[in-house]
């Protein structure tokens, strides 16, 4: 029967993410997505090109007409979308209307997103993807405050909980493949070229050239190796044998990457996904692990 | 031993699992077929027609070969945004792009000039500003580049309304490979492209396209 730890673990993470993303963009929030009224309006154009491709994707402008019409003003609208994103946040971290929380962080994220897709990146993709399949998953989690407060009595169907987290597991796999081959097809990564502008290519340049020149004799090793190990994994974390060492070393290379570039909510995200995918039943295997050596070491017996 | 039912449920959970996987896949692939067809890989260059047609077969199967007023088209384009599948996952591949800068030079009608660059004040929002001067520094249109240009000029004018004119100059930055750098090279940049905006005593306004 498939445990929904995994679920607890998408949850928080998410929840945790979201309230970052908020949090870290708080004093940009109007500059990024608002109009003239003090931003720099390049929503306007990221909205009339969504509107070329489909007039169905949300975006921040349906939430400025719902405001107009209710006589709230472009920034009073911008300033509720934070807080309701922040609440969802909120309500994801504790388990308190999972639901509920899910769709709006989703909704909420999306509009922001897609309103502003000319000052997007890869995370933001990540986040609607994670949120997508959070939304659609049987919550609450028995680790969350509507499990408490009596959503035992709503526990959903174990093997749809098992379902999306192989969707997930999936989706994850087909990532990971296609951006290692996509590296592998190019002539840097193995000559750690590109590891090197990577780091040193504004605005990643956490650390400084001056020092990083240090570990030239690194670079094409891990570059070759972030090749490798990104190819590969599909194949390592689908067997039991290399999932513990395929987990932790892209776990590893997301924090380094969160650290070296300054990525740190792309490398949460990032982490969030892989620990929700193949991390919980590993975690209590572990746990099992380090106890049963616990017990049997000489200072537990002694 | 257990009998596995396919209820009418399952079916649909299975009918969604396969499209939304089959789409995963296309759009990803498509990613990496561009690529190649574009000559970005080491692969050699034979691959590239192959490459091309793959691309095409890609594309159609996501309804891109469609009008863009075809309601499938809409319709899936919408699925793929909210679901965050709508684009591959070659990040920094097959090798990583350079990256831009853009400086303002403020004319004031003193005669004086001063310089200013577009500035946020999160690092989080510095991310998602160097994406947008990726796009700058990129794209083939230069009536999007203006627009582009324009929106970040607007609240640097808003912040100095005594400039008379705004030169936007957009440039490459030169970063030098590690060997470069340790024989003494540093950052240079390849000016690109400039545009000067002044619009009388009024900040310049965005409009949309």
């Amino acid at each position: 029967m498939e445990s929904d730890n995994w679920l607890a673990v998408l949850r928080i993470g998410l929840g945790l993410q979201v309230l970052l993303y908020a949090l870290s963009l708080r004093s940009d929030w109007n500059y990024l997505f608002a109009g003239t009224d003090g931003g720099m309006n390049a929503r306007a154009l990221s909205e009339a090109l969504l509107s070329s491709q489909s007039p169905l994707v949300p975006r921040l402008g349906w939430l400025v007409t719902i405001g107009s019409a209710v006589g709230l003003s472009e920034r009073g609208v911008l300033f509720l979308s934070w807080w309701f994103l922040v609440c969802a946040a909120a309500g994801l971290l504790a388990g308190f209307l999972s639901r509920s929380s899910a769709i709006i962080a989703w909704f909420i994220h999306l509009c922001v997103a897609k309103s502003g897709g000319l000052v997007a990146y890869g995370i933001d993709n990540f986040m609607t993807i994670g949120l997508f399949y959070l939304m659609g998953s049987p919550l609450p989690d028995r680790w969350s405050l509507d499990w408490r407060r009596g959503g035992k009595a709503q526990a959903k169907d174990p093997r749809l909980s098992g379902f999306l987290r192989r969707v997930l597991q999936i989706h994850l796999c087909i990532i990971y493949f296609t951006s290692g081959i996509a590296k592998c097809l190019g002539s840097d990564w193995w000559n750690g070229s590109n590891l090197w502008r990577a780091l040193t290519r504004p605005p990643f340049d956490v650390l400084p050239p001056e020092v990083l020149v240090h570990g030239e004799f690194f670079f094409p090793p891990v570059g070759a190796l972030i090749c490798l190990l990104e190819a590969s994994y599909p194949f390592l974390v689908w067997s039991r044998r290399t999932r513990l060492p395929a987990l932790l070393a892209i776990c590893l290379m997301h924090l380094m990457i969160g650290l070296g570039m300054g990525m740190y909510l792309f490398a949460l995200v990032m982490i969030v996904l892989n620990l929700a995918a193949f991390g919980p039943e590993f975690s209590f295997r572990l746990e099992r692990k380090v106890f049963a050596w616990l017990k049997k070491s000489p200072a537990s017996t002694g | 031993m257990r009998e596995r039912v396919l209820t009418p449920k399952r079916r649909v959970y299975l009918a969604w699992f396969l499209l939304h996987g089959l789409l995963i896949i296309t759009i990803s692939a498509r990613e990496i077929f561009w690529l190649v067809a574009h000559r970005l890989t080491i692969l050699p260059t034979s691959f590239s027609s192959t490459a091309q047609k793959l691309e095409s077969i890609a594309s159609a199967a996501i309804a891109q070969d469609l009008a863009s007023s075809n309601p499938v088209r809409r319709d899936l384009l919408a699925y793929l945004h909210v679901t965050g599948i709508e684009r591959g996952y070659g990040y920094f591949a097959p090798n990583v792009p350079g990256s831009y800068k853009l400086v303002f030079e403020l004319h004031y009608p003193d005669g004086t000039v001063g310089y200013e660059l577009p500035e946020v004040r999160s690092t989080a929002a510095e991310l998602r500003l160097a994406s947008l001067l990726d796009e700058i520094g990129r794209t083939r249109y230069d009536a999007l580049r203006e627009y582009l240009v324009k929106t970040l000029a607007g609240p640097v004018w808003r912040e100095h309304p005594e400039a008379k004119r705004i030169r936007a100059i957009v440039g490459l930055r030169n970063f030098p490979d590690i060997d470069e750098f340790q024989r003494g090279a540093r950052e240079s940049y390849e000016f690109l492209y400039a545009y000067d905006f002044s619009l009388g005593r009024d900040p310049p306004q965005t409009k949309t396209p």
